[in-house]
């Protein structure tokens, strides 16, 4: 008698996740790489003065100076970049998102401000964009010059890789103030999104870094970045933001995303009570954010069961509105060989890339 | 359906609500320019007095930041958590289709009453009263 087997699903091999990491460090070894792309009055500043000014942030950092300790060393940035995430992670696209440039929009001048954004970004497209494929850029954004950006991302917002602007934490206002809106409007023009990355807090002229005040310690200033970017959301949403702009997607990156569910809950039931000061907000904040905002997955969160995560995950839509981020190459870095590995298929291919070519305009999967 | 005669219609004024008991229930009637409502006095949310919130109008918006108020002394917000209410219909204005508060319905009847004042002869003068239909 001939007994037919069912296949082995156990032997199943995975197949390949198609990956977009939507956040990958990049910069520039020192000041003086960008003296190219500036005007010469302000390379001449970064020389005599250095990068005091456009300093972003006042703590020391995790790791050495801020990145893995393996990766500290590497000769060449990019090369390393290369290397250890794309080819060992197999991420198929990755999207920069800087570094340097983030304390630019604390600088009291905002017309040097401007200068390091659009030298820092010329210096990417040319350094790093031209050199690998894989690469797609959030290009840098002076918050406080937000007539020049206007410009600048009509320069160069329809460069192919450039699919994204980014803009720290960091802020004189919160992003959904109207002063911003010549910003989304070139945005919107340009079918770029909107990426918000932890930094700036508390720098030059943005506000201070908590409302109760100035952390001692890198650590504690880690716990503040999801109630900044709960002010900007709240700011996008009950200023109509997302009613002027239809098109506007904002993701948070780097702040973790279990807060998300508790967050969107406290927004609806606020909005139910308090719908009337901003009529304006014609749906449940719940509905804005699963339609405009997305949130990454780094720094990934631990529950004491890892279980609970994919619970989580579901009450925030996750299946939408989490994107995959790994940070490299900073200390706190997350592998996408280790991350979220107990979820099932379907919501991995999700987080992992197809959410994110829905997320981003311009993003077209490779080949 | 029970008939309940509340008052005459001059002792309640526009834009005034009078809470009464009727069936075991507490019920708040409204006057809305010389037009009467009446609305169960439990709000759908926590279970408050729900007509002894704030009477005011609908704010609306035509473009982002920009609001006014239309259909004024229409709208009830709840004392505990400000969620507002349609006087006219009982449905609340964040979800009309799914969270509403019971309406009853009222009349403005006329009634023969005798005047007391006039001790000698009986007297009966017709006047204009509140009634709730539950
Ligand atoms: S009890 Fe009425 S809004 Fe909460």
């Amino acid at each position: 008698m001939e007994v037919t087997r069912a296949p082995d699903s156990r032997k199943r091999v995975r197949e390949k996740l198609f990956i977009v990491d939507t956040d990958v460090h990049h910069g520039f070894e020192s000041w003086s790489d960008l003296y190219p792309y500036l005007p010469q009055v302000y390379a001449e500043r970064l020389r005599e003065h250095g990068g005091s000014g456009p300093s972003s942030q006042y703590w020391h950092n995790g790791g050495m100076r801020g990145r893995r300790a393996d990766f500290l060393n590497a000769d060449d940035l990019l090369e390393s970049t290369r290397r250890q995430l794309l080819d060992d992670c197999e991420i198929d696209i990755a999207v920069l998102t800087g570094s340097s440039a983030y304390g630019a929009c604390g600088i009291p001048d905002a017309d040097f401000g401007s200068a390091i954004c659009r030298a820092f970004n010329d210096y990417t497209l040319e350094h790093w964009v031209a050199r690998d494929e894989r690469f797609r850029v959030a290009m840098a954004i002076n918050t406080q010059d937000p007539l020049g950006m206007a410009k600048e991302i009509d320069r160069i917002g329809s460069h192919p890789a450039v699919i994204a602007i980014i803009m720290p934490g960091g802020a004189t206002k919160p992003y959904g103030n109207r002063v911003y809106d010549p910003i989304y409007e070139a945005c919107e023009r340009n079918r770029l999104a909107v990426m918000i990355h932890f930094n700036g807090e508390g720098v030059g002229i943005n506000g201070p870094p908590t409302a109760a005040g100035w952390p001692s310690h890198y650590v504690e200033g880690r716990m503040m970045r999801a109630p900044v970017y709960m002010a900007h959301m709240a700011s996008f949403i009950f200023e109509g933001a997302f009613e002027k702009f239809p098109g506007l997607r904002v993701v948070n990156v780097e702040a973790g995303f279990a807060w998300m569910p508790w967050y969107v809950w406290r927004m609806d039931s606020d909005w139910k009570s308090l719908r009337y000061q901003a009529p304006w907000v014609k749906r449940p904040p719940s509905e804005y954010v699963k339609e405009h905002v997305r949130v990454n997955t780094q720094p990934i969160d631990e529950p004491e069961n890892e279980r609970d995560l994919e619970q989580i995950i579901e009450w925030m839509h996750g299946d939408q509105t989490l994107l995959f981020g790994s940070d490299f190459p900073h200390f706190d870095f997350d592998d996408p060989r280790k991350t979220l590995t107990r979820l099932p298929d379907r919501l991995r291919r999700r987080i992992f890339g197809e959410s994110a070519l829905e997320t981003f305009p311009k993003l077209q999967p490779p080949g | 359906m029970g008939r309940h005669v509340i008052c005459r219609a001059d002792e309640l004024q526009p834009g005034a609500v009078r809470i009464i008991e009727a069936e075991k229930r507490s019920i708040g009637i409204f006057n809305i320019r010389g037009d009467f409502y009446a609305l169960r006095n439990t709000c759908p949310h926590k279970g408050a007095p729900l007509c002894r919130g704030i009477i005011t109008g609908l704010a609306v918006s035509d473009e982002p930041l920009q609001l006014r108020i239309t259909r004024d002394g229409e709208i009830v917000r709840c004392p505990w958590h400000g969620w507002e209410f349609d006087i006219l219909s009982g449905r609340s204005v964040y979800n009309p289709h799914r969270m509403r508060v019971k309406t009853y319905d009222v009349a403005v009847e006329p009634m023969a009453e005798e005047d007391p004042s006039v001790e000698t002869y009986p007297v009966q003068v017709e006047e204009d009263y509140i009634v709730l239909y539950i």
